[in-house]
């Protein structure tokens, strides 16, 4: 049971920073590598308005504000000079900024650990096992921003202009719609989430450092690709998914040092069986 | 055509490998050290990275001892010099740095700071016959069968037996979270397991690696009506058990080895655990050689030593006063020769080290017979 | 007579040149080294060197000919450089010489790699993209967190072999000149056309009646293969061999090379690695600290710069103006003009040979493109049922 509620907790994690890669990747067709550093950056944020402050509040609108601004000048510099250019370009390009804000971070902060604390919560009984605050919040404000994000997305003119670019960019471009500023919009939005995803982390996981971002992205993604790509209820069911079944293998001592491998493989498994995941849409390969 | 050139290239190409492999390796003792105006005493260790506070302290201590050694007109008027290369905690570059080293003209080394490099940094230094003592590196295959080889520090698997009997003759249930991922974490481990199966006492494991590091909250869950944990890994690592311990209201000692060292930085006093580890060094200790070498680093560095930077401390002093005792004179000694000297000297039953980390004596394996403490951490 | 003429005219030293600048290498490093002449350290960078050109031409072969992107290359020399110290540990009692032990370990290495490059390459038969990066990715982890927790080849402790000192370069570097050899014979035939056609276009490609899966499947094959050669190097290079050093990292260090050197250019693959590793050498041995970052900040700004630079539709006309194909062929072509004076009929027919080699001035294509695409869209409303195969 508390193992459970240890998965959800860090599935909670996982589905917020999908729920960032599944907006990039459904509107603007890229993976977004660097989706994971976004999140260090925004941990580094908090760490330096938190030094200088002390007011997690603070701290909190300044890592949305630092993030959100970050992805929209990625977006700018490195990824729209390659509109249009082959996909394993801009899959390559995204890898490179991922390593750029790593190493800025380390040549800033230094490889070690730091010690953030944004708040400290308490843990309620639920039957026999404890649950802590934390992990609560985390949940509700992720399923909160899953509505707010379908909302969004449905019934706004922006928000109905990128279903228009995800689904024809052509077809969205004849129609009027400026794409470039509907991306912009797109990496704005996941890189606030991304900036979301760092606070629940601290609030976990007291601590930053440069490579903070890189594995749980990954995982992150598997998570996306778990739930269908492009899908945003799919994001969310397929990051607590993962999270509770990386929290049982690792609770199973024979299993625990394959934890990683176990992910991966389940990931490959799904892009071979069944590649549009579980609640994602069938796509056809356009020639 | 493209056939003739193939064939005539792989023929040149196999001629040239025969003859490149028949050759053999000559021992590459070709006068590096001709150019030397003091001892050079190489080493490497992590500067960078989670474990970079051992090799920071190592760098510290044995620079300590350098500066104390050549403040007293070194050895027959010879200075000592320290040349550290950081090695990030990994094997590549601890074998990167011990070239550049040995082509610096390096005639003694302290070895590598961490297991796993130090394994690395040692199956060169066999190659060369160069003297090599680790303050640190605990892993059992650094000194197995090199006779080059010796070490300040305890060895792995006697931390684990003595871990073992101490948790068995004073707790009930007991519980162990190690790293598989390191070479350090599971040598302790291994023997700490065979010695319990000897004891016939029953305990509850729990692992983690490289890619989980940070979140433990599911192997404190398991382990969470444990009277102690054993903890047999690095103070990083450790730090984040402590603070999930403390979450989840877990009220186990955290028992942990030499790693622990270091652990201050990671924990906060909303750690509430109690929290012991094993270590050689005791900063209060009444021990006159640790009383000067804590006052003289406190001087030096504004801050109290480690087990670690003693450890640094000692394998200079150990080097310092082994070359001492069969006094050499030569400052263009090769490292070969040196290590001749070093390894018949400390060997011997009448050397014997009073260092910062309490009284020391070698036999042929390179392991180091001295008494352990356990400590318990105060806040 | 017709026999020799054919042999001058189709040699090109262009195709050459590799060969013999690594083989030049190879004799001056080796005399230098039976004369004492090289130092260790410079013994232990051309090592690394030729394991790191193996690795990048290799991936090259994948990412650059077969155009899909591999982040698991790493993965493959894991699984070489393993299985290759395993078999080296047990062979070395058994058999005295020492380079034949090498040789039998690289090719069982390089086969057992191989067989993972197949396992991996059916994936490929149905991924493309960025979900087929993910999935090696996916690969080079799961591989090396299997040889960490097998017992039989060191756990975390790692595995270590009998070193093969300072003269191991030279093995290596004739595997360099082999391999480059295969590979490039292999391009220039009509397997490599084959290749590169499915890159261009798949869905030409198999209406050439190309097989699609086969070539997948081969060029995954024999990139895995050399992977894990270079693994067997690396194995008999590194001291111990441990789980930490094939990272994802690692194979991101070399996609920068195959970026740098260009996708698809085995002289610059070469060049790049050669490149790379020596500043790779030079920033470990001079760098400590958090500065270490410095090396991927370096990797970073050269990846983004040069992909951009090579891709952005908007930087094509800057591209050509300002390439240095395009610098080189414009000096030499003044030099030539004031030696040999040619006619104006010469240089017509030079421009139109030029406009044949470089099809994208060829403006009847771009219309055909825009026909095709307009054509193939317009088809697949009507009858969806059929194209469900290409998925």
């Amino acid at each position: 049971m508390s193992t459970f509620i240890d998965g959800l907790s860090l599935g909670s994690i996982y589905a917020l920073i999908a729920l960032g890669y599944t907006m990039v990747y459904g509107i603007a067709k890229m993976l977004n590598f660097a989706h994971g550093d976004i999140i260090m950056v925004g941990a580094y944020a908090i760490l330096t308005t938190l030094n200088l402050c002390g007011n997690p509040i603070v701290a909190i609108v300044a890592s949305v504000v630092v993030c959100t601004l970050l992805g929209v000048v990625t977006e700018k510099l490195a990824y729209r000079p390659l509109r249009g250019a082959s996909p394993l370009a801009v899959l390559i390009t995204a890898i490179g900024v991922s390593y750029f804000l790593q190493s800025i971070a380390q040549l800033i902060y230094g490889a070690k650990n730091r010690p953030v604390t944004i708040a400290t919560f308490s843990a309620v009984a639920i039957g026999n096992a404890k649950i802590n605050i934390a992990t609560i919040i985390s949940l509700i404000a992720g399923a909160i921003i899953m509505a707010a994000l379908t909302v969004f997305i449905k019934k706004t003119r922006t928000g109905r202009a990128m279903l228009a670019v995800s689904e024809d960019r052509g077809a969205a471009l004849l129609m009027g719609i400026n794409v470039n500023r509907i991306i912009t919009i797109t990496f704005a939005i996941g890189s606030a989430l991304a900036a979301f995803a760092s606070v629940f982390y601290l609030m976990q996981i007291p601590s930053t450092n440069p490579t903070l971002g890189s594995m749980p992205g990954i995982k992150a993604f598997t998570a996306a690709v778990i739930g269908g790509i492009g899908s945003v209820s799919g994001a969310m069911i397929g990051g607590v998914l993962l999270g509770v079944i990386e929290k049982i293998a690792l609770s199973v001592p024979a299993l625990a040092p394959y934890t990683t491998a176990l992910e991966f493989a389940l990931l490959i498994i799904i892009l071979l069986v069944k590649p549009t995941g579980l609640m994602g849409k069938q796509r056809r390969e356009k020639v | 055509m493209k056939k003739i050139l193939a064939v005539v290239l792989c023929g040149l190409m196999v001629f040239t490998a025969l003859a490149g492999c028949g050759g053999g390796n000559k021992a590459a003792d070709n006068g590096y050290t001709a150019n030397n105006t003091e001892f050079i005493i190489g080493g490497t260790g992590p500067l960078t990275g989670d474990t970079s506070s051992y090799g920071i302290s190592v760098l510290n201590g044995a620079q300590l001892a350098i500066k104390e050694i050549n403040a007293n007109g070194g050895l027959n008027g010879i200075k000592f010099k320290l040349e550290f290369k950081d090695d990030k905690s990994t094997a590549a570059d601890a074998a990167t740095g011990y070239d550049t080293l040995f082509e610096g003209g390096m005639q003694a080394s302290i070895g590598a700071v961490t297991s796993g490099s130090c394994d690395s940094f040692n199956s060169k230094a066999v190659e060369d016959n160069l003297f090599s003592i680790t303050p640190s590196a605990s892993a059992a295959n650094v000194i197995e069968n090199r006779d080059n080889a010796f070490r300040i520090c305890f060895g792995d698997p006697d931390q684990g037996v003595l871990a073992a009997k101490e948790l068995t003759s004073n707790y009930k249930n007991i519980g162990a979270i190690y790293d598989t991922s390191d070479p350090y974490s599971s040598g302790i481990y291994k023997a700490f397991e065979e010695e319990m199966k000897k004891l016939n006492v029953e305990f509850k494991t729990q692992t983690f690696d490289a890619e989980n590091k940070k979140d433990f909250s599911t192997q404190v869950e398991a382990l969470k009506d444990c009277d102690v944990i054993f903890l047999p890994i690095y103070y990083t690592e450790a730090g984040f058990i402590a603070k999930n311990a403390t979450a989840k209201e877990c009220n186990a000692v955290l028992f942990g080895c030499d790693g622990f060292d270091g652990i201050a930085d990671q924990i906060d006093s909303s750690v509430k655990n109690e929290i012991k580890y094993i270590t050689p060094f005791d900063v209060n200790s009444e021990s006159e050689a640790t009383k000067k070498f804590v006052d003289a680093y406190k001087a030096e560095y504004n801050a109290a030593p480690d087990q670690f930077a003693a450890d640094g401390y000692d394998a200079v002093m150990t080097i310092f006063e082994g070359m001492k005792k069969a006094d050499v004179k030569d400052v263009k000694i090769s490292a070969s020769d040196l290590c001749d000297i070093l390894t018949s000297t400390i060997t011997a039953s009448d050397f014997k080290l009073v260092g910062a980390t309490g009284e020391m004596t070698w036999d042929k394996s390179g392991a180091c017979e001295k008494v352990p403490q356990i400590v318990e951490f105060k806040k | 007579m017709a026999y020799f003429t054919n042999i001058k005219n189709s040699f090109k030293l262009k195709n050459y040149i590799n060969y013999i600048g690594v083989t030049l290498f190879l004799v001056i490093t080796a005399s230098m080294l039976y004369t004492g002449n090289l130092n260790r350290s410079t013994a232990n960078l051309i090592t690394q060197i030729a394991y790191s050109i193996i690795l990048a031409v290799s991936l090259n072969l994948v990412v650059g000919f077969l155009g899909e992107l591999s982040l698991g290359h790493a993965g493959f020399m894991c699984v070489g450089a393993y299985i290759g110290c395993f078999v080296a540990l047990k062979l070395h009692s058994v058999i005295s010489s020492p380079l034949a032990v090498l040789i039998i370990t690289m090719l069982i290495g390089g086969l057992v790699a191989a067989v993972f490059g197949f396992i991996i390459g059916l994936p490929a038969l149905r991924l493309k993209g960025d979900y087929l990066a993910i999935v090696t990715l996916a690969f080079g982890e799961i591989v090396r967190t299997i040889f960490k927790n097998l017992d039989t080849f060191g756990g975390a402790l790692g595995l270590s072999t009998k070193k093969y000192g300072t003269s191991l370069f030279i093995p290596a570097l004739i595997v360099v000149i082999i391999m480059l050899i295969l590979v490039q014979n292999l391009i220039r035939s009509k397997h490599g056309r084959a290749i590169t056609a499915i890159r261009d276009n798949e869905i030409a490609a198999r209406a050439m009646g190309i097989n699609v899966a086969f070539y997948k499947l081969f060029v995954f094959v024999i990139s895995a293969f050399f992977a894990g050669i270079a693994g067997v190097i690396y194995g008999h290079y590194a001291t111990p061999v441990l789980y930490s050093f094939f990272s994802y990292n690692y194979s991101i260090e070399i996609l920068v090379m195959v970026v740098l050197g260009g996708m698809g250019s085995i002289n610059g693959s070469i060049l790049a690695a050669v490149l790379i590793t020596f500043i790779n050498f030079q920033l470990t041995t001079k760098l400590s600290g958090d500065l270490a970052a410095l090396k991927f900040l370096i990797y970073a700004i050269v990846l983004i710069t040069i992909v951009i630079f090579n891709n952005a539709p908007a930087l094509q006309p800057f591209k050509e103006r300002f390439s240095l194909k395009g610098l080189i062929a414009k000096i030499s072509g003044k030099i030539k003009s004031i030696f040999v004076k040619t006619k104006d009929i010469d240089k017509e027919r030079a421009k139109i040979k030029d406009d044949a080699a470089e099809w994208k001035r060829i403006p009847t294509k771009i219309d055909m493109d825009a026909l095709l695409s307009v054509d193939v869209k317009h088809e697949k409303t009507e009858n969806q049922p059929d194209e469900k195969e290409d998925k």
